[in-house]
């Protein structure tokens, strides 16, 4: 008789969000919502309304064997499957989201599958993991033919943007962001901390947090996909506003302020709610990113710029040109 | 906007001359893409002088794409990676400009049903992230040809704008090539009506760019005999009496890029400066180039004639 | 932590649990070629079925550490590959041949319940639970070797593919089974095939890995049970199978239909349906909260099942009549 198996506990999770303007012209409704993300036909798409349109897909499992990326060189092979899920914000931007966690060590080689499956979303060493090392080579980029959790979200992201259901004509040009994480254990004690948040290159962020133990995936990556909306949110309305002749020349075609900016405004100004849909515990993560450099700072003072604009330019033109009487 | 650009012949300048259309419009402040689908010679990197970036790129370039060997290909952001001195610099309030490149080292190859969907995602994907993207594809009635064919004439592609523009060099038999190309048995419109495209939907969706055109009034003949120039003027209105009968006459032409040395002899962008201060290149073939690009959007330019 | 204050149904996943016992014996299939050879079939099955059930039913006292343990039995009637007869015909005819046997068959089920049961598409979502093993190498791309409609145990040979221009084709490859020690035994089961009409038809072993699924309690659809037993309350049977419940309790005092455990006592014939039924047992992501329910109940009883859901499955084969 087999004894039953207890899950060791995870000494890592990584994961991988893609985050993207949904390519629809109309966002889609809480239903429509439902049938883009019913990836499973006998699991419910979880729906919520508060404290805005909110769907989640079923969980998806991709089996994976193959090393673990590491920074110091080390080769340890791991075996387990990869859960993965898409979101739908405001039925507008879509978001898939891929993640697991490994535990400090494992059987030195593999075992049936089956027993991989009645465990989903944790991959296994075979042999001890040196965590620190991988969770280094997770954030800086899996060599080919490493672990890729982001394969794996961009996979889900690939089906999801063939749905019939869309027609393809997003509302303004926008590019998809990237964002890795890894979260290590915290020192016995202490509570959760955002050890560091970079900008990587033009579409990649990584996130390195130490968590309690007992913090579940979930959680986790319910935290990782609220600080990668918000983040694709800042990136995209400063990409806009960029985008953007300001001045004199505009200042001979209104038309083209309005008609960059005011997307935003339909599309995006509204989905600004850190930490919204993460747990209590884990939403004051948020506090470092808004003291220093202040998310919602830089949001409000886009905003801010964007409603200037437009209304500066729903002035006749005759009057916006006129200069100040000394 | 989808661009494609497609020619029946090889020599007809068609990918120096569609990376150069694809470098006045990121100039314009437009974020272009530029897909090299020419599969059997994926050389653009050349040209944008971005050979050290090609370096890594066996396998994730659109050979592999296409072929689902790596999920997504290789950009490289012509900007940042090209080696061109002048292009380092970035212009002031220009897009972006980046290069799709193929795998270095890989082949033509038959394109099945996935790669086509995955080509579909690649061509959605850069229309939602890019204003102008341009598509070199392979000399001839290509496989490059085919799949584009079947890409715009998918389902999940039904909103998205495209243009062909079909290069060809000012002579008998590539003006006869080229309207082969399009005209012909299975060419790109009887190709594209077999794929479900709508007849006068594609044909208004296609232009011609005479390529490496002598000019019989520019100062590069006027040390010619008064014969030579005779001869040419007569070739040129036989050129043009050609190619209306083959139904690529003027009212569908989107431009003519006159023979440019820099252009024949080093595959090249085309600078300002290469024009105002060295002097290497003409200023009409400049002129020509920004005015191509511009009516690529001007839809006076576009729809049936 | 504090529970929250707001609460959206919509947002919460749950998990509908269902009765177990500790074991499901399955008394037999019934194929149409089975009731065409005649009532002496089915009795020398039952007669060839009985000592192994009493055999199944002491093994199950002792792994329920000498209690009397839950034991249900079962039976299968294919009414979905082949239509015969009526159940009014067969049901009694069946029943009386297990009691000449001294075997009560506890819950009858048809097979084509396996494929959709109501309105709900049991076979399409259990497809869609499939999670391959991945072969080593499996880095997360999309796995290439995906073939819709088949499962199999391993890799499969690479297929000849048109190269790229001035490339070499690749030459023959074995296939590979993932788990082979040294050598591999391949299986590369169909899970379902389409008519010209687009219609699907499941295969057997399919359908047999969701019927060992419903018996072990493991299946749902949105939370909810799905193939559960309804009472027989009529005093006969009707004359079409689908006016017949697709899973129907026939004896009253039966201990509950799903179970920890299930045996199947079988002629040796179903050998390679029985492999086929593993390779796809040992490929399903089964319903977490099912899962957990499972696991939750039977290690409060000390009876703790494999961790694996193709472990939970045993087999008696005799052989052949």
């Amino acid at each position: 008789m087999a004894p039953r198996q207890s899950t060791p506990p995870a000494v890592l999770a990584c994961g991988e969000i893609r985050t993207c303007l949904l390519p629809a012209r109309q966002a889609l409704d809480i239903r429509s919502a439902a049938q883009l993300l019913g990836l499973r036909a006998d699991e419910r798409v979880l729906l919520s309304e508060r404290p805005g349109l909110y769907a989640r897909s079923p969980d998806t499992l991709t089996g994976v064997d193959c090393p673990l990326p590491s920074a110091n060189g080390a080769r340890v092979r791991a075996v387990g499957t990869v859960t993965a899920h898409a979101a739908l914000t405001e039925g507008r931007v879509l978001q898939t989201s891929a993640y697991c966690r490994l535990p400090g060590a494992g059987p030195d080689q593999r075992r049936p599958w089956g027993e991989y499956l009645v465990r989903p979303g944790v991959v296994e060493p075979l042999g001890r993991l040196p965590y620190e090392a991988v969770a280094q080579g997770v954030l800086g980029g899996p060599c080919h033919g490493d672990l890729d959790v982001g394969l794996i979200a961009d996979g889900l992201l690939t089906r999801v943007l063939r749905h019939p259901l869309l027609d393809q004509r997003p509302p303004f040009r926008s590019r998809p962001t990237r964002l890795r994480w890894a979260a290590l254990p915290a020192a016995p004690g202490e509570g959760p901390s955002l050890e560091r948040f970079t900008l990587a290159e033009d579409e990649l962020r990584t996130v390195r947090l130490r968590v309690p133990e007992g913090t579940t995936g979930t959680e986790l990556a319910a935290l990782c996909d609220d600080l990668a909306l918000h983040d694709w949110l800042l990136t995209t309305v400063v990409r806009m506003l960029d985008g953007l002749r300001l001045g004199a020349s505009a200042a001979h075609d209104a038309g083209a302020v309005v008609r960059t900016l005011r997307p935003a405004v339909d599309h995006l100004l509204h989905l600004w709610m850190p930490g919204a849909r993460v747990g209590r515990e884990l939403a004051a993560l948020w506090d470092p990113l808004e003291e220093r450099p202040g998310f919602t700072r830089q949001w409000q003072a886009l905003v801010q710029r964007i409603r200037d604009q437009l209304t500066l330019h729903a002035i006749p033109a005759a009057h916006r040109e006129v200069e100040p009487a000394p | 906007m989808l661009v494609f650009a497609a020619s029946d012949k090889g020599g007809t300048g068609r990918s120096v001359t569609s990376a150069n259309l694809a470098y006045q419009r990121a100039l314009t402040g437009d974020h272009v893409a530029y897909v090299d689908f020419d599969f059997g010679s994926p050389t653009a990197a050349a040209v944008f002088d971005v050979p050290s970036a090609m370096r890594g790129t066996e396998e994730r370039g659109l050979h592999s794409y296409l072929e689902g060997e790596t999920a997504e290909p290789v950009r490289i952001d012509v900007w940042r990676e090209t080696e061109h001195p002048l292009l380092r610099a970035r212009p002031n309030q220009s897009g972006r400009l980046v290069l799709f490149p193929g795998d270095a080292g890989g082949g033509e190859f038959a394109t099945g049903e996935e790669a086509l969907e995955r080509c579909v995602d690649l061509l959605l994907k850069l229309n939602g992230e890019f204003d102008v993207t341009f598509v070199d594809l392979s000399a001839g009635r290509s496989y490059a040809v085919d799949m584009v064919l079947d890409a715009t004439a998918h389902p999940r592609m039904r909103n998205i704008p495209f243009r062909w523009l079909v290069f060809h060099r000012w002579t008998r038999q590539h003006v006869i090539a080229a309207s082969g190309l399009v005209h012909g048995e299975h060419g790109i419109i009887g190709g594209g009506v077999e794929r479900g495209h709508d007849e006068d939907a594609l044909r208004a969706a296609i232009r011609f760019v005479r390529a490496a055109v002598p000019d019989p009034e520019s100062p590069l003949w006027s040390q010619g005999s008064t014969a030579q120039a005779t001869w040419m003027q007569a070739c040129d209105e036989a050129l043009r009496r050609l190619a209306a009968e083959q139904r690529i006459g003027d009212s569908v032409v989107l431009g003519i890029v006159p023979l440019e040395p820099i252009l024949q002899w080093q595959e090249q962008l085309i600078t300002e400066e290469d024009v105002l201060s060295t002097q290497i290149a003409n200023k009409e073939t400049l002129e020509a180039l920004e005015e191509i690009a511009r009516r690529l959007t001007d839809d006076t330019h576009w729809g049936r004639l | 932590m504090t529970e929250p204050v707001f609460r959206e149904t919509a947002a919460e996943p749950r998990t509908q649990s269902v009765p177990l016992a500790h074991l499901s014996v399955e008394l037999g299939h019934l194929y149409m070629e089975d009731f065409e050879a005649g009532p002496q079939r089915l009795r020398a099955h039952f007669a060839e079925v009985r000592p192994w059930v009493e055999a199944a039913r002491a093994a199950a006292t002792v792994r329920a550490g000498g209690k009397r343990p839950r034991i249900s039995t079962c039976f299968l009637i294919d009414d979905y590959f082949t239509r015969f007869s009526t159940p009014a015909e067969v049901v009694p005819m069946l029943l009386a041949e297990a009691e000449r046997a001294g075997l009560t068959v506890d819950y009858l089920a048809r097979e084509s319940g396996c494929a959709v049961t109501g309105k709900v598409p049991v076979a399409e979502a259990v497809a869609a639970r499939i999670v391959e093993s991945p072969p080593p190498g499996s880095y997360g791309l999309r796995p290439p070797a995906a073939q819709t409609g088949w499962l199999a145990n391993g890799e499969r040979s690479p297929v000849a593919r048109a190269p790229q221009a001035m490339k070499r084709a690749v030459t023959w490859q074995p296939p590979h089974e993932t788990a082979a020690r040294r050598h591999s035994v391949f299986l590369d089961v169909e899970l379902w095939s389409d008519d010209a009409d687009g219609q699907r038809l499941w295969s057997c072993p399919f359908l047999a890995a969701v019927w060992q699924l419903a018996r072990l309690g493991l299946l749902r659809n949105e939370g909810e049970a799905v193939l559960v037993p309804q009472p027989h309350s009529a005093a006969g049977f009707p004359d079409k199978w689908d006016e017949l419940p697709t899973l129907l309790k026939l004896n009253e005092r039966a201990d509950p239909f799903a179970a920890y455990r299930t045996c199947s006592v079988l002629p040796t014939r179903f050998l390679p349906v029985e492999h086929a039924v593993r390779v796809i047992l040992d490929q399903i992501e089964v319903d977490p909260g099912a899962l957990a329910q499972v696991a939750d109940r039977s290690g409060k009883e000390r009876v703790p099942v494999p961790a694996s859901v193709a472990d939970r499955i045993s087999y008696v084969y005799y052989a052949g009549l």
